[in-house]
C-alpha cells in the first residue's frame, strides 16, 4: 500500500516536472519573439503633432505648476494615482533564490502584465542593485514621487520585513509586500471559509503554522488580529516547534526580531518539540514550507482534531497531496495549485487590493485593509457556494474581485487614510471598470494585428516583427 | 505600596514600587542551582558569539561554565544572584547575574563591582525586570565595599549599550582586539 502510494506520488510529481520544462522551453521561446511582456502606450488623443504643445512643453509647465503649488494635486493631474512600481533586489525570485535583478525582470514583467490585466493597474517592474536594506530603502524612497504605491516583491526574508516596515513608515502612499501581505491574506480568506464549513470559529482553534518564512509569520499576526488565541497558534519550522527558550531565541532577537516577538507570543501554543508534537490535536495546519509532499505525513493529518483543515501551500509541490491528506481524514484541503481545488493564490488578493486603495488614493495599508480583504474574498466564495471543493473563488470568478476592491475603497475612507473618499457603489462602478478595461484593450490589439499572433511551438530565431 | 510579600535580600536598597511590578524574585545562588544557571550561562554566552567572532564559545564551554559558577559561588568577592519566577513559574531558575570585585591597584576608587553576566530568558525580558536586577546587583556590590559599578559585554551589543547607557552608566575603558 505505502509503495503503491509512493509510485503514484513519484509519478504525479514527474509528470508535473515534465508540463513544468515543456512550458518553460515554451516562455523562453516566447520570452524571445515578444521581447518583453509590457509595453508604454499612450492614453490621450493626438490628433497632430501641434498637440504635444498641450501634453509636453510649453502646455505641461502649467500643469507643473498647479502641483508644485499642491503637490498632492500629483494624484490628479498625472498617471500617478494608478501607477505602482514593482521592486526587488532578486533576493528570493520565485523557487529560484537569490538570483539578482536582471534576472528577476522576467518575472517582475509578469507581475507587470497581472497588475494591469486582472486589476487595471499600471505598474513598472524596477529591479534594483543594492547592496544593503538601508539602500534598498532610500532607492524606493527616492523613487516614491512617481509612484500612488509600492509593491515589493521576491525579498528575502528577513530583511523583507524591516525594508516593508521602514517603507511603510517613511511613505505616505501605500506599500505593500505581496509575499507577505498577498499570501497571508489569500490563506486568511481560505481559512476563513474552511471554519466556516467546519461549524467552527477563530476565537477557538488550535492552529499549526509549519514554515516560519515571510507568508506565515504575517499569517500568524493576521490570525491574531482576527482574535486567535496566541496559546493556540502553534508555529514549527526546520528546528521544530518555535518557542520561547529554544535554543535560537537570542539569535532570532538580533537576526529575526519579527520571528523573535512571535515566539515569545504564542511560545509554541505551550508545546515544545517537532511537527509531530505541534499538530496532534489540532484543528487547522498551514503549511507554507518546502516543496516535497513527505513534509507532512499522513499520520500527522490522522492526529488532528476531527475534521482537521489542512492547507499545504508549497510550490511548485505541495507539503502534502490533496488525496493523500484527504484519504488521511482531512475534511477541507487547499494548495497553491491552480490544478487542484482551493488554490490559494496571491493572485486573488493584490489586483483588487491595489485597485482599492488606488481608488481611494490611500496613504497607507494596514492590516485591518488586509483583513477586510480577506473576508470579502471569502464571502465572495461564499456567495457562490460553499463546499469543500470551492473555498475561494477562481480566477474565472472575476465579479468578485471589484467588491474585493470595492471594500479595500470603503475600509480607507473608513480608517481615514483615503485622500478620494468615494461611495461604495462609486468604488464598485470604477473598479469593475478599470479591471474590465484591460482584457478588452488586449484583445482590441490582438485583432488590430498590433499585438502579433503567438508563433508556433518550435519556431526558431523569429521576432516580433514590431 | 508594600515592599513585596516575596522575601527579598536586597528589598531594603530598592524603591518599594518596583517590588509587586516585577514578575521575579531575586535571591543569591546556591550550589543546588548549578544545573539550572549552567545552561542560562551558556545561552548569553552564545548571543556573545553572535557579535564577534572572536567571541566562539569553546566546545568545552559547558563545564567551563560549572566550574566558573561553582568558584564564584564559593567565593566572598563574587555575586551571583539567581532569578526565580512567580506564580507558575516559581522555583524556576529564569535569569542571573554574575558579578564579582575587582581592586584596582592605582584608581581611586579602589573597588571596583564588575557585571560580568546578566541573562534572563526572553519571556521575562522587560526593562523593569533588568533594572531591577541591575539595582539589586549593584547593592550587593556596594555591600562587598565596591566604590564604582562597570559592566563588561560585547562592544557590538547595541541593546546592551542602550540598556547601561539610560541607567548612567558611560565607556571608561575599551578593550580592542584581533586576532593572532
Amino acid at each position: 500500500m505505502g509503495r503503491r502510494r509512493s509510485r503514484t506520488v513519484r509519478t504525479a510529481s514527474e509528470k508535473r516536472e515534465g508540463e513544468t520544462d515543456a512550458l518553460g522551453r515554451r516562455a523562453v521561446e516566447l520570452s524571445a519573439f515578444y521581447q518583453g511582456k509590457i509595453e508604454t502606450v499612450p492614453k490621450v488623443p493626438v490628433r497632430s503633432l501641434a498637440d504635444f504643445a498641450l501634453w509636453y512643453t510649453p502646455g505641461v509647465a502649467e500643469v507643473s505648476r498647479a502641483i508644485q503649488a499642491n503637490p498632492e494635486r500629483s494624484f490628479d493631474l498625472t498617471g500617478r494615482w494608478n501607477t505602482v512600481a514593482i521592486v526587488t533586489d532578486g533576493s528570493r525570485v520565485l523557487g529560484l533564490g537569490d538570483i539578482g535583478p536582471r534576472a528577476a525582470l522576467p518575472v517582475m514583467e509578469g507581475k507587470a502584465l497581472l497588475f494591469k490585466y486582472l486589476g487595471g493597474v499600471d505598474a513598472l517592474p524596477i529591479p534594483i542593485q543594492v547592496s544593503s536594506p538601508d539602500q534598498f530603502i532610500s532607492t524606493v524612497e527616492a523613487m516614491a514621487p512617481a509612484f500612488g504605491g509600492i509593491n515589493l516583491e521576491d525579498i528575502a526574508s528577513p530583511k523583507c520585513f524591516g525594508i516593508l516596515e521602514e517603507l511603510q513608515k517613511r511613505l505616505s502612499i501605500p506599500v505593500w509586500h505581496d509575499d507577505q501581505l498577498g499570501t497571508a491574506a489569500a490563506t486568511v480568506a481560505g481559512l476563513i471559509n474552511a471554519l466556516e464549513l467546519t461549524g467552527r470559529s477563530v476565537t477557538a482553534v488550535r492552529t499549526v503554522l509549519l514554515g516560519a518564512g515571510a507568508a506565515n509569520l504575517v499569517t500568524a499576526r493576521l490570525l491574531l488580529a482576527l482574535g486567535h488565541d496566541p496559546h493556540r497558534l502553534t508555529l514549527v519550522d526546520q528546528r521544530g516547534i518555535l518557542h520561547a527558550e529554544r535554543d535560537d531565541v537570542d539569535e532570532l532577537m538580533l537576526r529575526n526580531p519579527w520571528k523573535y516577538r512571535i515566539a515569545l507570543k504564542t511560545n509554541g501554543g505551550g508545546r515544545v518539540g517537532d511537527l509531530a508534537a505541534a499538530v496532534a490535536g489540532a484543528d487547522v495546519l498551514l503549511a507554507a514550507s518546502t516543496p516535497n509532499p513527505d513534509t507532512v505525513r499522513p499520520e500527522h493529518v490522522r492526529s488532528m482534531a476531527p475534521q482537521p483543515i489542512v492547507f499545504a501551500l508549497a510550490n511548485p509541490m505541495p507539503e502534502i497531496w490533496p488525496d493523500v491528506a484527504r484519504s488521511a481524514g482531512a475534511a477541507v484541503v487547499a494548495t497553491g495549485r491552480s490544478d487542484f481545488p482551493n488554490q490559494v493564490n496571491n493572485s486573488l488578493v493584490f489586483p483588487a487590493v491595489f485597485r482599492g486603495i488606488l481608488d481611494a488614493r490611500a496613504r497607507a495599508i494596514p492590516d485591518e485593509v488586509v483583513l477586510v480583504a480577506a473576508r470579502e474574498l471569502a464571502r465572495g466564495a461564499a456567495r457562490k457556494g460553499l463546499t469543500a471543493q470551492h473555498l475561494l473563488p477562481t480566477m474565472e470568478e472575476s465579479e468578485v474581485f471589484p467588491e474585493v476592491a470595492a471594500a479595500v475603497g470603503d475600509a480607507s475612507v473608513r480608517l481615514g487614510i483615503a485622500r478620494q473618499r468615494l461611495t461604495h457603489d462609486e468604488f464598485l462602478e470604477r473598479a469593475r471598470t478599470l479591471m474590465q478595461r484591460p482584457a478588452r484593450l488586449v484583445r482590441a490589439l490582438e485583432r488590430a494585428h498590433l499585438t502579433p499572433a503567438m508563433p508556433r511551438k518550435g519556431a526558431r530565431n523569429r521576432r516580433n516583427p514590431r | 505600596m508594600t515592599a513585596s510579600n516575596e522575601p527579598n535580600p536586597h528589598a531594603a536598597t530598592s524603591p518599594a514600587s518596583e517590588g509587586p511590578n516585577v514578575p521575579i524574585h531575586l535571591r543569591p545562588a546556591r550550589e543546588r542551582d548549578l544545573p539550572a544557571l549552567v545552561p542560562l550561562l551558556l545561552r548569553l554566552k552564545r548571543l556573545n558569539e553572535e557579535f564577534d567572532p572572536l567571541l566562539k564559545v569553546r566546545d568545552d564551554a559547558e563545564e567551563q561554565a560549572r566550574v566558573v559558577l561553582r568558584a564564584n559561588l564559593a567565593d566572598p568577592k563574587s555575586v551571583v544572584l539567581a532569578a526565580e519566577g512567580v506564580g507558575a513559574d516559581k522555583d524556576k531558575v529564569v535569569g542571573f547575574v554574575r558579578a564579582v570585585v575587582r581592586e584596582r591597584p592605582f584608581y581611586a576608587p579602589e573597588f571596583e563591582g564588575v557585571i560580568l553576566d546578566i541573562y534572563l530568558l526572553p519571556l521575562y525580558r522587560r526593562r523593569a525586570v533588568g533594572e531591577f536586577l541591575l539595582r539589586e546587583v549593584s547593592a550587593a556590590l556596594k555591600a562587598k565595599g565596591a566604590g564604582v559599578v562597570t559592566a563588561e559585554f560585547p562592544a557590538q551589543n547595541e541593546i546592551a549599550v542602550r540598556f547601561y547607557a539610560k541607567k548612567g552608566f558611560r565607556p571608561i575603558t575599551a578593550i580592542h582586539a584581533r586576532s593572532l
